[in-house]
């Protein structure tokens, strides 16, 4: 009873009238009134007809696949053999392999090519190319050199996902503060007991940075990597779906697709925050 | 007394050629065990690049450096406290002090034990746990000097360690310091333009020319390190006397500077 008395003020301290109203207006209210707006506009339009239902399904169709695709026991297992989720699982694997390899590379690569200038000057090039290419460009080439089972599709991932995170690290390692450096060799810190003991710590923020910017990359392409024998992702799914004018499975995999990478991204932010609290503080 | 310390032509420049830059010297200096000289001077004179030649750091350009014996090498026989903390923010306040105790060479087993004492040695006790932002910039330049004694250094190393603090907290370390460094007989050498500073730390006070730097005065400070209150101690007439001294010498630098100009 006691704790409920000492809460209270802070419901009472709301503001009044006006400002009351301007307040329920806060971010997430405002991102959510928009969402239905969207919703409800694409839904007046679906209804129109302007567009044939094989282009443009209602939001209600698009939720009933939802509910058809997770359901394992209609007939044909969900879609194509597996449900939503098992797809979404797999895909998943797919990207946390290839983002850890990535990431695993993409800092051993960047330590080195910020800690050895020889090292950068060869790299550097190599990683902006690899940067530029479209990961459905290189896709072909991995397919003849590792069949169309899951290797390709992992390395793929891995291959986008490595500069970001090689190019942030050796960027974050040469912009250590080097009074820090100083005064750890000071304290008597050698050779890798500086790497390990400031050096990396210190660019820590900065490679969290770029392993949400890689795991990004990474998921964004897993729909790429899946175009060749990949119909158990969701990636695979999406693309079936468009052979044969499944349009609101279509619409329903890309919502999944977003929606997961949402969560994922705001995971790792979260993550960097955890790791890293004194950013911005020092 | 030991020898610790031993500068012998000393001279150091940066850049090369003509554009080379003469820091400091020619300048010879011993310091004894158990002696605290404070190097005054006015700013641009050199002074912080002494410190970083005795740390080890930098290499004169011409003459030797030996601390006990040896060439220095940074983070061997020397602390070194340097005008900002430089703690590690991704450590806390015991993990600060027990990385300088792992570097040091001391046994994991011991670690805990000295983190405690070193703590206690520089009065922040039970605040070990702490985020190094968490705690007031006094408090970290405290953390900061029980790091640089961690690995029991012969020779403390201090380069205007208190110039960023507010005028209590300064005083407050000043006497800590001065009590601190006199106990096992380590040396110290502490750099800083501060005249009233100097009288008051240091058994010995070197004063140097402006750039590049060379000793104008080498003046004794025949105080008491214990026994009497800071306070009383400033109040002394031989403490006023010994802060005209020092002012006049470090002054007489500045007019060389202005007939040169």
């Amino acid at each position: 009873m006691s704790t409920e008395v000492t809460e209270r003020p802070v419901v009472t301290s709301r503001p009044r009238g006006s400002a009351r109203r301007a307040r329920v207006f806060t971010r997430p209210a405002l991102a959510l009134l928009a969402l239905l707006v969207l919703v409800g506009i694409w839904q007046l339009v679906a209804l129109a007809r302007i567009w044939p239902e094989q282009l443009l399904p209602t939001p209600g169709q698009v939720w009933h696949q939802l509910l058809v695709t997770s359901d394992s026991g209609n007939g044909q297992g969900g879609y194509g053999g597996s449900t939503l989720w098992e797809r979404l699982g797999v895909s998943l694997r797919r990207v946390a392999y290839g983002s850890v390899y990535g990431i695993g590379i993409g800092v051993g690569l960047g330590l080195l090519m910020g800690l050895v200038p020889a090292v950068r000057a060869t790299v550097e090039p190599l990683v902006t190319f690899l940067r530029a290419l479209p990961p459905l460009a290189y896709l072909s080439l991995l397919v003849i050199w590792f069949g169309i089972d899951e290797e390709p599709k992992v390395y793929l991932l891995m291959i986008a996902a490595f500069p970001p995170v090689a190019v942030a690290t050796a960027a974050a390692v040469t912009g250590v503060n080097r009074q820090y450096v100083e005064a750890a060799r000071a304290l008597g810190a050698r050779g890798w007991q500086v790497v390990a003991s400031v050096i990396l710590p210190a660019s820590a923020p900065e490679i969290l940075t770029g392993v949400r910017l890689a795991v990004g990359i990474a998921y964004g392409s897993v729909v790429a990597a899946e175009t060749v024998n990949g119909a158990d992702g969701i990636g695979g799914m999406v693309l079936n779906a468009q052979r044969y004018n499944q349009t609101s499975v279509v619409i329903l995999g890309l919502v999944v697709i977003g929606v997961t990478g949402l969560l994922i991204d705001s995971l790792l932010v979260a993550l960097s925050r955890l790791l890293s609290p004194w950013r911005g503080r020092a | 007394m030991s020898t610790l310390l031993t500068l012998s032509g000393v001279q150091h420049h940066y850049g090369r050629g003509t554009r080379a830059v003469a820091a400091v010297g020619p300048l010879d200096l011993h310091v004894n065990a158990g002696e605290f000289v404070v190097v005054v001077g006015p700013s641009g004179s050199g002074k912080s690049t002494l410190l970083r030649l005795i740390a080890g750091f930098e290499h004169p350009s011409t003459g030797t450096v030996e601390l006990a014996g040896q060439p220095p090498v940074p983070g061997r026989d020397v602390g070194v406290v340097f005008q900002q903390p430089r703690l590690f923010p991704w450590r806390s306040v015991d993990g600060n002090i027990n990385a300088a105790l792992r570097w040091a060479g001391v046994p994991r087993a011991d670690r805990a034990a000295a983190s405690v004492d070193l703590l206690a040695k520089v009065g922040l006790s039970g605040l070990g746990a702490r985020r190094v932002w968490e705690i007031s910039g006094g408090q970290q330049q405290r953390v900061a000097i029980a790091r640089a004694l961690a690995a029991r250094p012969r020779l403390l190393l201090l380069d205007e360690p208190f110039a960023a603090l507010d005028a209590l907290t300064r005083e407050r370390l000043q006497e800590d310091v001065r009590t601190l460094t006199n106990r096992d007989g380590q040396g110290a050498v502490f750099v800083t333009h501060s005249v009233d500073e100097a009288v008051f730390l240091a058994t010995r006070i070197i004063v140097l020319t402006d750039r590049p730097g060379r000793i104008a005065a080498d003046i004794a400070v025949p105080l008491p390190r214990t026994g009497v209150p800071a306070a009383e101690l400033r109040a002394w007439p031989e403490y006023a006397a010994l802060r005209g001294q020092v002012a006049a010498a470090v002054r007489a630098t500045l007019t060389e500077v202005e007939e040169r100009v």
